[in-house]
């Protein structure tokens, strides 16, 4: 039985609606990162999980337990699960060790002692013992984040829920909580942890969650996320692409409009005018040219372009369902239109997989 | 894509600014097509031409084509842009491109 099982997660607010469709299992021991562009609902999946926020729709099992179901417990539900804010929430008018001990008397009925020697225990672990009677004004971002996870610990949570744990720190005080979160890790702890860090997110996590348009977009391992992530919005994200995207489904679709749009996608974001010349000509050439007379009258087919300022490439990406159809092999093509598409993009790739074909390229600055 | 067509004598001089692609290089398809056998000289100014594709380079041919029967084309005011796709094809060195 899975530790955590989320099915048909659905939270709307009135204008907006963060997470569609969410479907996950949560085991033992897993260390998952949740990643995607801001306004995906990371955080409110972990809110709802922890019953923070009450989904709209949907059902959360805690080990088999609907904990969404009228009379639950929810301070038990809740005991099992830590939460480590963005934010801290640390008590600014009790000392460290008290705000350590808080939850373990009031909540886990815990004697002052006992609670005080657990809680000195863990600011050991955490490396913050000496500071067990400052008050959090006095700590550092980092130092109060680690307060922060040993005051969670204390509850003896079976998983920890990491809500952005160091995006409101100075970079230099980061690495003082990943090296709490990693030895966490070591110790078998099963947590959750959204995150902008995508090195962190990388070398920690068991599995990634890669999260966008109210769904867990694409789910896997490290490797293949960050290596050869299979959806183009993953890829675009992980390679820090700026996007542009166009659907296309019919033969009367607005080509001089789609032009125009590249056009001003390029401007936007100050590409050089050979890369706009690049994508104009491969999307004339290869898909005015070459696929589209092989299209019926409605079909569904995309293109995406994105461009990173940092590498200075764009990748170009054309996608259209039916059977497979690599135009680049067609001697019955138009001869001069290949010929530019090869010269433009001679490493561009044709690949066909669940009835979708592909034709794919990153141009370099080189690119004529 | 704008043509502007002149007139002298037995020159013809279409100067053609924008975009030459799939969707607009059949109307200067039809100008050319147009061209009588007494024309004896054709010029493509390209001056504002900003984009050319396959389309364009064939409607360039087949004006190529017709005034070798009849007389000389010209391309004049050809940019880097316009000018690197006529080098990738390999027609630069055909086509009279005046610098």
């Amino acid at each position: 039985m899975s530790m955590i099982s989320v099915k048909h997660l659905c939270k709307a607010y009135p204008n907006i609606t963060p997470l569609k469709d969410i479907n996950c299992e949560i085991e033992r021991g897993e260390v998952i990162s949740i990643i995607g562009p801001s306004g995906t609902g990371k955080s409110t999946l972990l809110r709802c999980i922890n019953c923070l926020e009450h989904p709209t729709k949907g059902e959360i099992y805690v080990d088999g337990q609907n904990i969404l179901a009228a009379g639950v417990d929810l301070n038990k539900v809740r005991q099992k699960m830590g939460m480590v804010f963005q934010q801290f929430n640390l008590f600014a008018h009790l000392m460290i060790i008290e705000n350590v001990m808080l939850g373990a008397t009031d909540l886990l009925g815990k004697t002052r002692q006992e609670a005080y020697d657990h809680g000195m225990e863990l600011l050991e672990s955490v490396g913050m013992a000496e500071k067990a009677f400052a008050y959090p004004d006095e700590l550092s971002g980092g130092q109060k984040q680690r307060v922060a996870i040993a005051r969670t610990l204390s509850m003896n949570p079976e998983i920890i829920l990491f809500d952005e744990p160091t995006s409101a720190l100075d970079p230099t005080m980061v690495g003082e909580v990943v090296s709490v979160i990693r030895s966490l890790k070591e110790k078998g702890m099963t947590m959750m942890i959204v995150t902008h860090e995508m090195k962190f997110a990388r070398d920690i996590s068991t599995r990634i969650f890669y999260m966008d348009q109210g769904l867990i977009y694409e789910d896997g391992t490290p490797e293949q996320i960050f290596g050869n992530p299979q959806k183009e919005r993953t890829r675009i994200f992980i390679k820090q692409l700026k996007p542009y995207h166009a659907d296309i489904k019919s033969q009367k679709f607005d080509f001089l409009g789609i032009n125009s749009e590249i056009a001003q996608f390029m401007h936007k974001n100050l590409v050089p005018e050979h890369f706009r010349d690049a994508s104009q000509r491969l999307f004339e050439e290869l898909f005015m040219q070459c696929v589209l007379p092989h299209l019926p009258a409605t079909f569904s087919a995309a293109l995406d372009l994105g461009w990173s300022d940092r590498n200075l490439l764009l990748e170009f990406a054309l996608r259209y369902d039916g059977p497979a159809y690599n135009p680049l092999t067609d001697t019955n093509n138009d001869e001069l239109a290949l010929l530019l598409v090869r010269k433009t993009a001679p490493e561009l790739k044709h690949r066909y997989e669940n009835g979708m074909n592909y034709l794919e390229v990153t141009l370099k600055t080189e690119t004529k | 894509m704008k043509i502007t067509k002149t007139q002298a004598g037995q020159t013809i001089t279409y100067v053609v600014s924008g975009r030459l692609d799939t969707v607009t290089a059949p109307d200067l398809g039809k100008e050319i097509d147009a061209v009588t056998p007494d024309i004896k000289e054709l010029v493509l100014d390209f001056d504002g031409l900003e984009y050319i594709s396959s389309a364009g380079i064939r409607t360039v041919l087949t004006a190529q084509k017709k005034m070798n029967k009849q007389g000389v084309l010209k391309l004049r005011h050809v940019c880097p842009a316009v000018l690197d796709v006529f080098e990738l094809t390999g027609f630069a060195d055909i086509l009279t491109i005046e610098k």
